[in-house]
């Protein structure tokens, strides 16, 4: 069974990919108005994703949820690097689980803010 | 004609309950009295009785009941009381209550009070003198039994309960973590706390709100509970829910926060306020027909129980209506998604209710409006009612956590999800804790801190 994972994108994000074969690939939900890139993986990589963080777990959609701010960004950092969208950009990520988990483990105190005007 | 229109409820019970004393004069003779015969207690949060962090404190308990809010309940349940309502979900006057409210202490507290039945004890918060609580009765509970029973079982309520209550389900845990003595008696506010910013611009108990709902011409009220920033589809129950009404829609739908301990990932309780408050102020309902106040209760997420709780606590602001969804204040998959809409719709026996709630003795009086799901439809381009939207398989459901997803990584929801007001209330009170939702830091300064302050009364 193939298993999704969700990578939201924002007008940063977008930049970054902007010309790539990924660029491509943006998928749309709610009208148009989110854009997201969507990673496959196996049995095997979610099956280590379930393992790695105890918060992940699988929508109705066979979406591999609620993982840790720090792993999407990584993935995304990823996806950027090796213009992919393939199943090995999760293993890359997954090889550096252990910084990973380090910054996870720091989300649950802080997250840093967008930088958008709120008053 | 006026036969069709919908009169305001009485409150529960018929009679408001205020039990505060407002003429600080009078206060001081009290207090003053007091100091010569009578033992002080500093109110502490109770604390989880494994992790020992705060899950819930007695004041905001004493607070909903000496304004009103939980009328006809006057105090900490006696034991026949809580025996009542455990077994019927009914207080001795015969009108229906769900939930215990007591007065816990350790026994170590209990030993050092000296306290006995007939003593009048003051309740300081923060230092300073708060409440009397005269003592009618001095019994102990087994707090283990006493969550069991509160909630019921698979087995004692099936027609709704589908898990075994544990340490996972946080109403649960704060009545096993209630200490073992409980002092029974009717509690009075002495000193009244003030609320501090922003939740003093949203401070409305049920005599102010029923006041205000008269001044602004709202014959009819649809109660929204919230515990959430809202998102588009929280927006949709509320405009759609309040079509109701008798001979017109709903004059005006009354946002009631509950405010207090809650779970992890929940939003802060500071931003769910001004979140609501933005949808009025962007002009997403007018502010002349939607008002933003709270309720000061940790919550039990009991589904169809807390709904009664809730039903209550609307019903004694004036509301005529509230809207009920799915897995109404749940949590996990303790219960039916839909078992406070089988509670009002049809009653749940197990529950103490062969019939709904408004069709039983002592029962209520306000109206339920039982509403299904909002989904976004790409074919139909709106946000669509689930009863009446059939592209089954092109819906997009707004989940929690797709949302949190979004927010947790600083991505701004699109407005179709969330309006850019809401987005950008979350991130102000983020930048404050700098953290997006309830965590421990957060949990422990709220409970430092409080939602309010008090005055001297010396």
């Amino acid at each position: 069974m193939e298993y999704t994972v969700e990578v939201f994108l924002d007008d940063y994000r977008l930049e970054k990919i902007k010309g790539s074969a990924v660029e491509s690939k943006i998928e749309t939900a709610f009208g148009g108005e989110l854009k997201l890139l969507k990673v496959k993986v196996g049995e095997e990589v979610k099956n280590d994703l379930l393992k790695a963080f105890e918060t992940a777990r699988i929508d109705s959609r066979a979406c591999i949820t609620d993982t840790p701010v720090a792993f999407k960004r990584a993935l995304f950092e990823e996806i950027a690097k090796q213009k992919s969208l393939g199943e090995e950009v999760v293993k890359a990520v997954l090889a550096r689980i252990d910084e990973i988990k380090e910054l996870a483990a720091k989300e649950s105190d802080f997250l840093p803010a967008p930088e958008i005007e709120t008053e | 004609m006026a036969g069709l229109y919908f009169n305001r409820p009485m409150p529960h019970g018929g009679k408001l309950v205020e039990r505060v004393i407002t003429d600080r004069t009078i206060a001081k003779k009290y207090l003053a009295a007091c100091t010569k015969y009578c033992a002080f207690y500093d109110i502490k949060p109770t604390l989880h009785y494994k992790r020992g962090v705060p899950v819930r404190n007695v004041y905001r308990e004493i607070m909903s009941v000496c304004y009103g809010f939980f009328s006809p309940v006057e105090g900490s349940m006696t034991s026949a009381e809580l025996e009542s309502v455990l077994s019927k979900r009914r207080l001795l006057s015969g009108w229906v209550f769900p939930y215990p409210i007591l007065f816990d202490i350790s026994r170590e507290d209990y030993k050092k009070l000296g306290v006995s039945e007939g003593d009048r004890l003051i309740l300081r918060l923060k230092g300073k003198p708060f409440a009397m609580l005269d003592i009618e009765e001095i019994y102990e509970i087994d707090p283990e039994e006493l969550a069991n029973r509160t909630f019921g079982s698979p087995e004692t309520n099936p027609e709704v309960v589908r898990e075994k209550f544990d340490d996972k389900h946080p109403g649960w845990v704060i009545y096993r973590s209630h200490q073992p003595i409980i002092l029974a008696g009717k509690y009075t506010i002495i000193n009244e706390p003030i609320f501090k910013p922003p939740f003093d611009r949203f401070w409305l108990p049920p005599r102010k709100c029923r006041e205000v709902m008269e001044k602004r011409g709202w014959r009819t009220a649809i109660a929204h509970q919230t515990r959430n920033v809202p998102h588009v589809g929280h927006e949709h129950l509320m405009k759609n829910a309040a079509y109701t009404g008798d001979v017109e829609p709903c004059h005006g739908i009354l946002v009631n926060a509950i405010i207090g301990v809650k779970r992890r990932g929940d939003y802060p309780d500071e931003a769910i306020l001004e979140a609501h408050e933005a949808v009025n102020k962007y002009g997403y309902i007018k502010p002349e027909r939607h008002m933003v106040t709270f309720t000061l209760w940790d919550m039990r997420y009991g589904n169809p129980l807390e709904s009664l709780l809730h039903g209550i606590i609307r019903q004694n602001m004036g509301c005529t209506h509230h809207m009920f969804g799915r897995d109404h204040a749940a949590v996990g998959e303790y219960y039916d998604s839909y078992a406070t809409q089988i509670l009002w719709l049809k009653g749940i026996p197990s529950y103490g209710f062969d019939k709904p709630v408004n069709e039983v003795e002592g029962g209520l009086l306000i109206r339920p409006q039982n509403m299904r799901e909002f989904w976004y439809c790409p074919v139909c381009k709106e946000m669509a009612y689930s009863e009446n939207c059939n592209h089954t398989k092109e819906k997009e459901k707004l989940s929690g956590s797709l949302i949190r997803g979004l927010v947790a990584e600083g991505v701004q929801p699109p407005v179709v999800i969330m309006r850019p007001e809401v987005f950008k209330v979350v991130v102000k009170w983020w930048k404050k804790f700098n953290y997006p939702f309830v965590n421990e830091r957060y949990v422990q300064r709220k409970e430092e801190e409080l939602e309010v302050d008090l005055p001297d009364l010396d």
